[in-house]
């Protein structure tokens, strides 16, 4: 069982989350803003999980997730509104694992919450080979099959490939991708990157126009969905 | 006595003075050392001549040598009392008393007039640099136009100042003055329309100048100084230093106009997310909760009617939200360049699901074809377009979402195969809350397609709905191609 910190200024959707995690089977506590809950992950066991609004009085979710990364690297998913792109990205690039833009589904909500708890877990060794769908991909031999047939990969679309691979179900800033597969942000632009994860579609995806591996998330990046 | 000491040190009675200090010498010399050697008279006569050249300037120095000269024959250089010289060598000496009492007087003269008007200069940088620290001190125009025209007066030594501005119904009206100032309505007009400076002596002392204020290749308005003591360089000078004041007043007034919007608009802004944040929540909250109950007792018809219920309603808030953001001017493009490929990509994937019993056919267009928009915003108006062409044409036709360049212009195109809107009717659905009578029995607020069309145009672009041959409608939005 797990213990998941839901920081909400409204009652009513502290009420809802806090309902809906525990009948997955977590054990949760609440907040109502970030003061409150900077000091309750201080006085108690650590969480496992925390599930914060962006909007609050006083210390709001992007202050949250800083003060919260100074010490620990437990999952913070962070629940927004839309229209928000820029601050979805900061709040990423903060530190934040995950983000939900209201109204959301409940099912969706559990399900970040168990991929998020998932990918805290300590883990051994990475397995080489990945199987999604009907794609095989052997990190150890760079070798990709679909269907059957061998997919011939660039070098890029194989790093981009290895980088979503370690983090399944996880959202990656265009910024973060351009980090891990180039080694650097500098030089490269987000265009080039949607070129280069275009292609992979094309090569991976069953509709390359209805991506259903690889997510655009609008203005923020991608996220890898291998089981959807 | 004062006065008397003011009036004979002033240079304009310096002709009188020169008689008077010349024959003074000589009255002096006469009674006193009439016995002395002829170099002895010769010298303290050079030095009265150097006095007056030196107090008086040119004219006088010229006329003390000369009167020294005469003197000097007619009081000293036997016989006395005539102008006749009895040893020819004393002509000689004459005529060198002569040029030497004109050398030094000239030169005395050149060396007072350098140093007064090296003196002149420094008094006008003070007075100028005093003016301008006293100009940058006011941070209003009326603050600056009350104390300039004294300011001005002193710097200027002027009697009178007058600050005629133009208004924007290019009259010219005093903006300022000192008391009892007398202006010549035509020579300010001259100077201000042609830009044209006059200069005439006053009736009292001085001059009466008029010069135009420019504001770079522009006037503003006429400077006037009356019975002016100063130099014209130094009037220009000051208009010189008004206009830049008076610019500089305009922009601290515009820079203080333009922080005020902003902070109406922060605040507006603020507000409008609070609200959306508040009415978004709630919705939130019990779809939420929907969603609970049917995970303890079970999916039903009932639970299923709230669940599409509230998301419609989360829609209808969204929609009316971006309708009041648009309406209170607050909605400003942040606008940057980006590739139309990545604004389809993001269309697609934020509203493509409304798509799922569509066949979609997608021409995304090489990734070098730019726009300048911001993109959320672009990215929210092809979604209304996306949604359009769904709920209006038939599940399983086909939609065909393409980027094309034309030109200097980039064409998004959504066109669909539904029953397209009649021609009368294409500007009508831009109105808001506009439904047509066939749409009756399709879920919709009517705002989808003018919240598109405010926010194209917002961006530079135009929003178009037009036949496609195949009987649909083709929603198009056309904007610049970025360079």
């Amino acid at each position: 069982m797990s213990r998941v910190l839901v920081v909400d200024d409204e009652a009513g959707l502290r009420k809802v989350v806090r309902d809906a995690l525990e009948q997955a089977g977590h054990e949760v506590e609440t907040a109502g803003d970030g003061d409150e809950a900077l000091a309750l992950a201080a006085a108690g066991p650590a969480f496992d999980l925390i599930v914060t609004d962006l909007a609050m009085p006083r210390r709001d979710g992007l202050e949250l997730v800083r003060a919260v990364r100074k010490s620990s690297s437990v999952p913070i998913l962070v629940l927004t509104v839309r229209g928000e792109e820029r601050e979805k990205v900061r709040l990423l690039d903060a530190g934040a694992d995950d983000y939900m833009t209201k109204p959301f589904g409940v099912a969706e909500l559990t399900a970040r919450a168990r991929a998020l708890l998932r990918r805290a877990e300590p883990r051994g060794p990475q397995p080489s080979v990945h199987r999604f769908a009907d794609v095989t991909v052997d990190l150890e031999a760079r070798a990709v099959h679909k269907a059957g047939r061998e997919v011939h990969l660039t070098p890029t679309e194989f790093g981009l490939l290895s980088a979503f691979l370690g983090k399944p179900g996880a959202v990656w800033t265009h910024g973060q991708l351009l980090a891990a597969v180039w080694g650097t942000t500098a030089g490269v632009s987000n265009d080039t990157l949607r070129v280069h994860v275009g292609s992979l579609r094309r090569k991976i995806e069953q509709d390359p126009n209805r991506p259903s591996f690889i997510r655009t998330e609008p203005w923020v990046g991608y996220r890898f969905t291998p089981d959807s | 006595m004062p006065r008397l000491m003011r009036w004979l040190l002033d240079r304009r009675s310096g002709y009188l003075a020169a008689v008077l200090v010349v024959g003074g010498t000589i009255g002096l010399l006469r009674l006193f050392l009439a016995e002395a050697a002829d170099s002895t008279i010769a010298l303290v006569l050079l030095l009265a001549v150097f006095i007056c050249a030196w107090v008086w300037e040119k004219g006088p120095g010229v006329l003390a040598a000369v009167l020294a000269t005469l003197g000097f024959n007619f009081f000293f250089l036997p016989p006395i009392y005539t102008f006749t010289i009895e040893d020819p060598r004393n002509v000689a000496a004459l005529f060198v008393f002569l040029v030497s009492g004109l050398l030094i007087g000239h030169l005395s003269a050149l060396a007072r007039e350098r140093q007064r008007l090296a003196e002149a200069e420094r008094r006008d940088l003070v007075a100028l640099t005093q003016l301008s620290q006293a100009f940058l001190s006011d941070t209003t125009r009326e603050l600056l136009l009350g104390m300039a025209a004294d300011r001005l007066g002193r710097a200027l030594q002027a009697s009178g100042v007058a600050i005629l501005l133009a208004r924007p119904d290019s009259e010219l009206f005093e903006a300022a003055a000192t008391p009892g100032v007398v202006v010549q309505k035509d020579l300010a007009e001259l100077a201000w329309r042609q830009g044209n400076s006059a200069a005439l002596p006053s009736n009292v002392e001085g001059i009466d100048i008029y010069l135009p204020i420019r504001i770079g290749v522009q006037r503003a308005g006429t400077l006037v100084a009356t019975g002016m003591l100063a130099s014209e360089r130094m009037a220009e000078g000051c208009a010189l230093l008004l206009g830049l004041s008076l610019e500089r007043e305009r922009f601290l007034a515009l820079a203080r106009e333009a922080e005020k919007t902003r902070a109406s608009e922060e605040m507006k802004s603020t507000l409008l997310a609070t609200l959306a944040h508040d009415l978004k929540t709630p919705v939130a909250a019990a779809s939420a909760a929907v969603e609970n109950w049917e995970t303890s007792v079970g999916v039903s018809g009932a639970s299923t009617l709230a669940r599409q219920e509230l998301s419609a309603l989360a829609r209808r808030i969204s929609e009316l939200m971006e309708v009041v953001r648009l309406d209170s001017g607050i909605a400003h493009p942040r606008r940057e360049r980006v590739a139309c490929g990545a604004i389809v990509e993001a269309a697609m994937a934020r509203f493509g699901d409304v798509l799922a019993d569509h066949s979609l056919f997608l021409d995304v267009p090489a990734p070098e074809l730019t726009v300048e928009v911001d993109p959320a915003q672009l990215t929210e108006a092809l979604g209304h377009g996306l949604e359009n062409a769904a709920r209006y044409s038939p599940s399983g036709s086909e939609i065909r979402v393409s980027v094309m360049s034309e030109g200097d212009s980039v064409r998004f195109r959504i066109e669909d195969r539904g029953h397209g809107i009649p021609a009368a009717e294409r500007e009508r659905v831009f109105e808001r809350f506009v439904r047509l009578p066939q749409a009756q029995n399709v879920p919709g607020t009517g705002l989808g397609l003018p919240i598109a069309k405010s926010l194209v145009e917002a961006n530079g672009g135009t929003l178009t709905l037009q036949a496609s041959p195949s009987g649909g409608t083709v929603f198009e939005i056309s904007l610049p191609r970025a360079r």
